[in-house]
């Protein structure tokens, strides 16, 4: 190695070359410079969860909560809940707020949260959805009567990600799919989480498929759309 | 040496002098890793026009107190892998000029005029190197060599893992060690 760390050596010695003049087009645009606000990653994160929890709740208060609700295991409709909640969070952290020091957030924890939350709803779901004598079974057979839900899951999740894609502008040069997806994959949680207290449907192909599919639906939108507009 | 924070707040304030002492420091670090990258002076100079462009118009993306210089060097990372990409679907030849690369890296800039130049023959012949490397690993020599980046900096320009990286400038090193023994065989 040392032959070639004497050469690049050398070369890293060079002085750097001159570059161009700044262009035409960018001098045009210093000529207008307006003072811009700093971007503040914590309370774009407060106001994103913020105004997507108010955005959900009207939805629910529109929609009504499950009729089976009451039947229900309190321990269960809490965890799954709290569960959902988590699932929102902590890939819109990651995906809109940088480590300390640095401009860009950290798209490989967006990444692995976006990846785990898409399958483990889909896990959960499939093998704990508790019923009570008002729940409903589409089974599957009328599994696809049940697609009015991955709309609603995604409707719910247009907030949060339109909103985590207008406050990433400029922020994800890099790695911009991966963070979308994990902005998506929060967004999902949201609607899954509505679902939960809206959705009386309780077979483990809804439960797991369209209510846990939602997620990965979202997050693989979103990592389709969101890099366009916010890179 | 003027801190890059405190000139990135002044020109996020609507400082343009700001911009242009930024500019001053950072543009020749860019272009030389672009020149390196994009083995053209001709595409260098474009693609670091269109970086600028774009770290202006996201300048409002910039976290107080923060590092901007690893977040300008992605900017300009995402700009070349954009503009190789279109200029290969309209067919358009990347440059393969290696002279311009030599006139771009050992032309001196005007801060460094009066340091000693270096042995033209080697730099030379590092350049014709790490001209043959395949594009990641010889991104990644060039960020940790050339630009004195550590391998996590590094990783976070390229949308990489620390990881990744690390191999990616081992294997650099060692296919640049039997380029230029090759080369050194050749010529005796």
């Amino acid at each position: 190695m040392t032959e070639s760390r004497d050469e690049l050596d050398v070369l890293a010695a060079q002085p750097p070359p001159a570059p161009p003049k700044i262009s035409a087009a960018l001098e045009a645009e210093l000529g207008q410079l307006a003072p811009v606000r700093a971007r503040r990653p914590r309370r774009q994160l407060a106001v994103l969860a913020g105004a997507s929890l108010v955005y959900a709740a009207a939805l629910l208060a529109i929609l009504s909560v499950r009729r089976d609700l009451d039947e229900l295991p309190v321990g269960w409709l809490v965890a799954a809940g709290i569960a959902w909640l988590a699932g929102f969070a902590l890939p819109m952290y990651f995906a809109l707020v940088p480590r300390a020091g640095s401009v860009m957030p950290r798209w490989q924890a967006a990444a692995a949260l976006a990846i785990i939350v898409s399958c483990a709803f889909v896990v959960l779901g499939w093998n704990v959805h508790p019923h009570g004598p008002s729940s409903k079974d589409y089974g599957w057979e009328h599994f696809l009567r049940g697609h009015g839900c991955l709309w609603l899951g995604l409707a719910t999740a247009l907030v949060p990600v339109a909103l985590g894609a207008l406050f990433a502008r400029g922020a994800m040069p890099v790695r911009s799919r991966w963070l979308a997806a994990a902005l998506g994959a929060g967004g999902g949680c949201l609607g899954g989480l509505l679902l939960h207290v809206h959705c009386p449907i309780a077979d483990r192909y809804h439960v797991g498929l369209i209510h846990g599919g939602v997620v990965a639906v979202a997050a693989g939108l979103s990592a389709l759309i969101v890099p366009r507009i916010a890179r | 040496m003027a801190d890059p924070r405190e000139l990135m707040q002044r020109y996020q304030d609507g400082d343009a002098r700001a911009f242009r002492e930024l500019y001053a420091l950072v543009a020749p670090r860019l272009f030389g890793y672009l020149v390196s990258m994009a083995k053209s002076r001709a595409v260098a100079d474009d693609v670091l026009q269109q970086t600028f462009l774009k770290i202006h118009r996201a300048r409002a993306a910039y976290v107080r107190g923060a590092d901007p210089i690893p977040w300008m060097y992605a900017i300009a990372h995402r700009t070349f892998i954009d503009e190789t990409r279109r200029r290969k679907r309209a067919a358009v030849p990347a440059g393969d000029d290696v002279p311009e690369i030599e006139a771009g890296l050992t032309g001196e800039s005007v801060e460094r005029s009066d340091e000693p130049r270096v042995d033209p023959e080697l730099a030379k012949a590092a350049l014709d190197a790490l001209a043959e490397l395949p594009e990641q690993q010889r991104e990644a020599v060039v960020l940790t060599k050339l630009n004195g980046k550590s391998v996590a900096e590094a990783a976070e320009i390229a949308g990489t893992t620390v990881g990744a990286m690390k191999v990616r400038a081992h294997r650099g090193y060692e296919r640049l060690r039997a380029l230029l023994a090759g080369r050194k065989g050749k010529a005796a």
